[in-house]
């Protein structure tokens, strides 16, 4: 017997659908174990197609929550699947689109649709209206939700697979995963992670200083870039130390910090406050005493946007997951 | 019936400084609003941004954090400069997803200076009071 499998897209930008095949001839052999009765990128499905279907045996979800159309893939998903995988990112923390949050929903389509010097948009069109195209027809965009969701604030997830996108020895543990239910039955304990809760540093192949000191932030393109040593120590905001490693440290091979796709391990509550506990108890932590106060915060504060750095993919899934309104009086 | 706003603020004191200023200006008599809800943990450098946010994110309204002076005074000897160092990054992040950073608030207090905790605290309440209430979404 195969295993029913459907592969359902949120706001994605198609990279994990690409990552699925990148496991190569592997992936005939998973061909064998599954079939896939529904998958949006490969073939013309539409929502009626997925009502439609019967129970699937492992649902995959793509991409996070942005409109109400992902909203409503996501619960008939949920409906039809025995076990449900958030598949990327995006579905399990929200991802890059999880930025989105700093601004409400209005504010993010008077920017793109009417405010940026290149739209000419003299009707004032925004998605989510409708549009009349005859009499007869009344078409009308999916409505935005009002924030950026990840799937399981939607619904219950039962297994994660982390990446941005998921890389293929990932893919090929949640592979081992399927063919041993499909062969045996068997699968592991709902809500385990995939990939282990080890950080990338532990893994990462560069030297570490002794005492890792800050006296500077450098971005990226300010200066030459050693790639023998760690990232921190020479000032790179690298976010390594809390970043799961399940991705044999491609980024830091390449002379890159770590952005932090694959997400935290399981015990941090806020990734953006713990890094900001990590980072600044380094800056210039064997002259503290020599500096003021104020020198100190100084050369903290010359981090140009913590949010954005901190939580790039995970921004929808921490303590505060949208941007407040506490203006002042 | 109009009744006044009362802020709530939760205040991370230190054991060995801010604590005990608090607990001077207890055994002094001296007058602070009674806003303020204390905790007590070991160093101001074990004050996690999470709880901070935690915190705020359950209705505090404010928060504080009290620890020995820099640059000699802490028991554990740099713990304080971790904790100056985290706040002042923190005021930035928190300004990003528009909570304003006023409601956080670190004050060093040694362990003599009860009046200065009754002063801060008074003070503290005040500006919180003019800013409102904190409204999660």
């Amino acid at each position: 017997m195969k295993a029913k499998v459907a592969i359902v897209c949120g706001a994605a930008c198609g990279g994990c659908d690409v990552a699925i095949i990148n496991l190569h001839e592997k992936f005939l052999e998973l061909a064998e174990k599954i079939e896939i009765v529904f998958w949006h990128t490969a073939t013309d499905f539409k929502l009626e197609d997925l009502e439609k279907l019967e129970k699937v045996d492992i649902g995959i979800f793509i991409g996070s929550i942005r409109t109400r159309e992902h909203l409503e893939l996501a619960k008939i998903l949920r409906e039809k699947s025995k076990y449900l995988v958030a598949f990327g990112s995006c579905a399990c923390f929200g991802g890059l689109f999880g930025l989105g949050n700093v601004a409400t929903k209005h504010e993010l389509l008077r920017t793109a649709y009417l405010k940026t010097p290149s739209t000419e948009n003299p009707k004032e069109k925004i998605p989510g209206q409708k549009v009349i195209v005859n009499e007869s027809k009344d078409i009308s965009l999916p409505e935005l939700t009002d924030w950026n969701l990840p799937l399981n604030k939607v619904v219950n997830v039962d297994f994660y697979v982390q990446g941005c996108p998921p890389i293929a020895d990932s893919i090929n543990r949640f592979y081992e995963i399927v063919k041993s239910y499909v062969e045996k039955g068997a699968m592991p304990e709902r809500g385990i992670a995939i990939i282990g809760a080890k950080t990338l540093c532990d893994i990462c192949p560069r030297k570490k200083p002794e005492k890792i000191v800050i006296k500077k932030f450098k971005r990226v393109h300010e200066g030459p870039i050693d790639n023998e040593l760690c990232f921190l120590a020479q000032g790179i905001i690298c976010l390594g130390p809390i970043t799961v490693a399940a991705c044999d440290a491609a980024c830091i091979k390449a002379n890159m910090p770590c952005r932090g796709c694959l997400g935290p391990p399981p015990d941090i509550l806020d990734r953006a406050a713990k890094f900001i506990s990590t980072i600044a108890s380094l800056v210039e932590i064997d002259r503290e005493r020599e500096l003021s106060d104020e020198e100190l915060v100084k050369i903290v504060q010359e981090i140009v946007d913590p949010l954005g750095t901190f939580h790039r993919f995970t921004f929808a899934s921490g303590i505060f997951d949208k941007k407040q309104e506490d203006v002042e009086k | 019936m109009n009744e006044e706003f009362e802020p709530r603020i939760v205040a991370f004191l230190c054991r060995w400084c801010a604590y005990a200023g608090a607990d001077l200006a207890g055994v002094s008599r001296l007058e602070y609003p009674p806003n303020v809800t204390p905790i007590l943990v070991p160093c101001s450098g074990r004050v996690d941004p999470q709880f901070i946010l935690l915190a705020f994110k359950n209705g505090a309204d404010g928060v504080f954090i009290g620890g020995c002076h820099t640059p000699n005074d802490c028991h554990y000897i740099a713990g304080n400069f971790k904790a100056l160092k985290r706040y002042a990054l923190l005021k930035k992040y928190l300004e990003q997803i528009g909570i304003n950073p006023r409601r956080l608030r670190l004050e060093w207090i040694s362990a003599t200076e009860g009046a200065k905790f009754a002063r801060v605290m008074k003070e503290f309440t005040e500006e919180l009071k003019k800013l409102g209430p904190l409204r999660v979404r």
